[in-house]
């Protein structure tokens, strides 16, 4: 009706691969269906439409826009189910009147479903349902990427997973970023043992920038007197597969792990501070093996280090001082860790000033679920920025913490964009700075 | 009710009618026998000095006399209202309020029909520009469209209820009718309460910018420029600061008013209601006259109004057009620009 | 009277069979749609996690207590149900049908006050979401028609309703009554069923988040 005049981005899609639309539309619904279950079902029978879900969603709040809500995000997808699975889909097919998609719509719908949506999960929060709409996103997104119709740079990372093994580089990369760590920083960082008790998965961001997190987590598990092992071909803690759609890939980069640390006998990969790493190898794995991971336990850092504080084996000189925790969504809200930051903070002697937002209805950070790798959704990232900005601000505290790389890469960035001079902490970087060896 | 209260109107003048031959036959009778007393008595003869007249007891009946009446919602002691007559008079299907209700309505309706055929649309002023400026919030539009709904539903079974046996009547006849009507009573009653409470949030929610001021005076004087030539107006000009406070002393008469007519046996005595469906009428023609011509004003009638009421803001050549004063204090405040949200 | 014998009789019979059958069906095609994943080894119970969604999304969190969509929504939409759910179950001439014609016993009805009131609340509430769907960005896009449509019937049903509270007029009950059948015809085959499947969606989220020893 009033439609605000606002000129549209040069270029709002990205496509890749060459092929007629009707087979990118043809890939698309196929693909939206391809993990669909009663779960799903489920939700997209409930929704009433309330709307109640934009007012948790980060990007809605920032922007004011109403796209932004975030049910409005998977309507292709849930037109899909209504054209194929619907209960009545027969029905409305017999009739012509089966919703259909088109290319128009799949390519509208790119920005939606990839760099408005971090998989955060705030909205299932506010939703009367209950309804999981980030698993609905992650849902659609396997119809885009079947379509090849993801962002440019997310496709050229979920690329390097596939062909060079990780987003970061091939395994000879890697062998030369531990090197160069180990000579920075005078430390040995053992690499494919071919026996340990535990696998050490790391992310790009830490080989990239955050190396005291890679010395940091090193030191600890040495302190702990841990048989651990980096392997070569087995280092990636990062699923673009989860966050590209690429559910082949998800599946390839799951099983590359878990079998390696079968191979080499480890009881436990470790995760580092990483997100989505969580949900795809704690949460996800078994759908690849047809059976839950029994054999192997899949560790997260935080638990690693609220478990060995709790039970006395890291003992840590009190920080003092105050501090604020981003809680980061994929481990707390969506991963059931939230017990374990305080635990360490309070530890470490801090004062704990909760956001104003905590634990499971937490904001994200704006760059999760491959929106911070998707550089195109800068503005957009800054915008959600905002939210956690005035929280921290507001908390007075002089820490500012967090448990994910993703998320202070996110801060990070977006700090320098607007000259912020908060600097955030890695929880694990505190934790080893602080430890008492003897 | 207007319908049960027109019943007992008329049950009253018959119950007049009869007890008033009654009184003939029983006063002629006594005139015949002498000592017959008009009602029986239990111990001897009574009144054999004939002080007490029958003619003075019926009389003081018939002039609203106390008593305690045979079956009656209202126990307000009074045998035969002596308004009654009034009042039936003034509420008949040819009586003076439908009559002259009827005229106005259709004056508004036929002035602008007038207007639209004379003046047409009143258009933007250089046209659309595309900038849009919030004018409401998303509670004030909630807030309206619910009163709209409420007074559509109120108004079409009001104006059934009270016009209906002279107009309705004649084209689908008495059974249908009171089919019609029955129902229209009880969606009457039902949605009055939802009314007083739109209607004390509708006052809540548009009170800014509704006080008159001076501008006012020069807005009245031309016209509204709506016979030509601008006029500049602030938030609300004063044909809307009017139709607010119309809108508020009329609801709030209708109000009132519906409650005593809701609650006959706890609030009313029969002069109090008739009083009461007397306010209720008038208010609502003037609420529902008022109302045809602000609907006419915010659709068809001006361009780009309707936007306002929908998405919550309009273009800024509208603005200027309509509400200039106003839109300049927005873009000294607030830049002007819609922020999307509330 | 042939129409309003048609309404008591075969088309009454004929939209509850659809009501029954094809929401049966909707619920039957949700629960055996695609495939579940296996799962992973839980760290708390699915179970306990999806009791505790399924009562705990009756009320907002406190986190968005501060935003007056989520009161606006919460309170209107509680106006709605509770009031709609009253007139359903306890107004005097639903208790007696329900008696006469189904269930063969009776429970307490509201008296008429408590009717009345019952309605106020819930044509508030149904009024207001519904013109919000039109007025509120966010709902405005992403209202289907259906949406829209069963607002309408149900406010058309409650309308009818009451304008046949009068139980003087055959009519107007067999209006009433027609509009509930086409109610009852449209109901499986729209978001009316979220009247059944809301315990399904919060039950799924909740074991999700039981199985992850989280709460959403």
């Amino acid at each position: 009706m009033t439609a605000h005049t606002k000129p549209l981005p040069p270029k709002s899609f990205d496509q890749q691969g060459d092929v007629p639309d009707a087979v990118r539309v043809a890939s698309a619904m196929e693909g939206f269906l391809s993990e669909f279950g009663p779960r799903a079902s489920s939700y997209l029978n409930a929704c009433v439409r309330c709307g109640l879900c934009a007012e948790a969603c980060h990007f809605h709040l920032a922007t004011g826009e109403a796209k932004y809500t975030p049910i409005h995000k998977i309507k292709p997808f849930e037109k899909a189910y209504g054209q194929l699975q619907g209960p009545f889909s027969w029905i409305k097919r017999a009739f012509g009147i089966a919703p259909t998609v088109s290319i128009a719509e799949l390519r509208e719908w790119e920005e939606l479903i990839f760099d408005s949506c971090t998989l955060c999960g705030r909205c299932t929060m506010v939703c009367p349902m209950g309804i999981d709409i980030a698993e609905l996103v992650k849902e659609a997104r396997h119809g885009m990427f079947q379509a090849g119709l993801l962002p440019d740079r997310l496709a050229q990372i979920a690329g390097n997973a596939k062909t060079k093994h990780s987003p970061f580089g091939a395994p000879a990369d890697f062998v030369e970023a531990i090197q160069a760590i180990e000579a920075e920083f005078s430390i040995r960082l053992p690499l494919d043992k071919p026996k340990a008790d535990l696998l050490l998965t790391l992310a790009p961001g830490d080989l990239d920038e955050h190396h005291q997190s890679v010395v940091g987590l090193a030191r600890i598990l040495d302190s702990l007197g841990i048989d651990w092992t980096l392997s070569s071909v087995a280092f990636e803690a990062t699923n673009f597969g989860y966050l590209s759609g690429d559910t082949q890939l998800q599946g390839e980069l799951t099983c590359r792990l878990i079998d390696k640390a079968r191979e080499i006998g480890a009881a436990t990969i470790l995760l580092p501070e990483c997100g989505h790493a969580w949900g795809a190898l704690r949460w996800e794995a078994a759908r690849w093996y047809g059976a839950p991971i029994d054999d192997i336990r899949i560790m997260h850092t935080l638990e690693l280090l609220a478990e060995r504080i709790q039970a006395g084996d890291i003992r840590l000189r009190p920080v003092g001082e105050s501090a604020t925790f981003h809680d980061p969504c994929q481990q707390i809200r969506r991963g059931g860790l939230g017990w374990a930051p305080r635990v360490v903070l309070k530890t470490l002697g801090m004062e704990l000033r909760e956001l104003e937002n905590t634990q499971e209805t937490s904001f994200c950070c704006g760059g999760g679920g491959g929106v911070l790798a998707n550089t195109r959704a800068a503005p957009l990232r800054l915008q959600a920025f905002e939210i956690k900005r005035k929280e921290v601000e507001a908390t007075g505290a002089t820490h500012f913490v967090t448990s994910c790389g993703q998320c202070r890469l996110q801060f990070d960035r977006s700090r320098k964009e607007t000259d912020w001079d908060k600097e955030v902490e890695s929880l694990l970087e505190l934790v080893a700075a602080n430890m008492i060896t003897d | 009710m207007c319908v049960a209260f027109a019943g007992l109107v008329r049950k009253a003048s018959l119950m007049l009618l009869v007890t008033m031959m009654f009184l003939v036959v029983a006063v002629e009778h006594g005139a015949a026998q002498g000592t017959v007393p008009p009602f029986p008595s239990q111990s001897g003869p009574e009144n054999t000095l004939g002080d007490q007249s029958d003619s003075d007891i019926w009389r003081a009946i018939r002039q609203g006399g106390g008593g305690l009446p045979g079956s009656s919602e209202v126990t307000d002691g009074v045998l035969i209202n002596a308004d009654g007559v009034w009042w039936s008079q003034l509420r008949r299907p040819a009586g003076p309020l439908v009559r002259f209700g009827s005229i106005g309505i259709a004056t508004v309706l036929a002035a602008i029909m007038v207007f639209f055929v004379a003046r047409g649309r009143l258009r933007i002023d250089g046209g659309r520009s595309g900038r849009r400026v919030a004018r409401f919030s998303l509670a004030q539009r909630v807030v309206h469209w619910v009163m709209a709904v409420v007074f559509l539903l109120l108004g079409f079974t009001g104006l059934l209820l009270l016009f209906g046996r002279a107009f309705l009547i004649p084209i689908v006849g008495k059974t249908a009718f009171s089919i019609i009507a029955t129902a229209s009573m009880q969606a009457h009653n039902l949605f009055g309460p939802i009314f007083i409470v739109s209607l004390v949030a509708l006052f809540i929610t548009f009170l800014r910018g509704n006080s008159p001021s001076f501008s006012d005076l020069k807005w009245v004087v031309r016209g509204g420029g709506m016979f030509g030539g601008h006029v500049s107006s602030g938030r609300y000009n004063a044909g809307e600061k009017a139709w607010f406070w119309t809108a508020t002393i009329a609801g709030i008469a209708l109000s009132v008013s519906g409650l005593v007519l809701s609650f006959p046996d706890v609030l009313g005595t029969h002069d109090l209601l008739h009083r009461a469906e007397l306010l209720h009428a008038i208010a609502a023609l003037v609420f529902v006259g008022f109302g045809i011509g602000h609907i006419y004003l915010g659709t068809i009638g001006t361009e780009g109004a309707i936007d306002g009421m929908i998405s919550g803001d309009v273009d800024e050549n509208w603005a200027r057009t309509h509400h200039d004063l106003w839109l300049d204090d927005m873009k000294a405040t607030k830049g002007g620009a819609a922020d999307g949200r509330d | 009277m042939g129409v309003i014998e048609l309404l008591e009789g075969s088309l009454w019979t004929l939209s509850v069979c659809i009501f029954v059958v094809f929401g049966l069906w909707r619920i039957f095609v949700i629960l055996t749609a695609g495939r579940s994943p296996t799962q992973a080894r839980p760290v708390g119970s699915p179970r306990g996690g999806a009791v505790r969604a399924i009562f705990g999304h009756f009320l907002p969190r406190r986190a968005f207590l501060g935003q007056g969509r989520v009161w606006f929504v919460t309170i209107a939409g509680y106006a709605f149900h509770i009031g709609l759910f009253a007139l359903l179950f306890f107004a005097a001439p639903h208790v007696a049908f329900l008696r006469d014609h189904i269930l063969g016993f009776d429970w307490p009805a509201l008296p008429r006050w408590g009717f009345i009131i019952a309605a106020q609340f819930a044509f508030t509430g149904l009024l207001a979401l519904w013109v919000r769907r039109f007025v509120d960005p966010v709902v405005r896009l992403i209202s289907r028609p259906d949406d829209h449509i069963a607002a309408g019937l149900t406010f058309l049903v409650m309308l009818t309703g009451c304008m046949a509270l009068g139980e003087q007029s055959v009519t107007l009950r067999g209006i009433h009554l027609g509009f509930v059948e086409a109610w009852l015809i449209y109901f499986p085959f729209s978001s009316l069923m979220h009247t059944f499947t809301w315990p399904l969606s919060r039950g799924f989220t909740g074991a999700l988040a039981g199985r992850r020893g989280t709460r959403m």
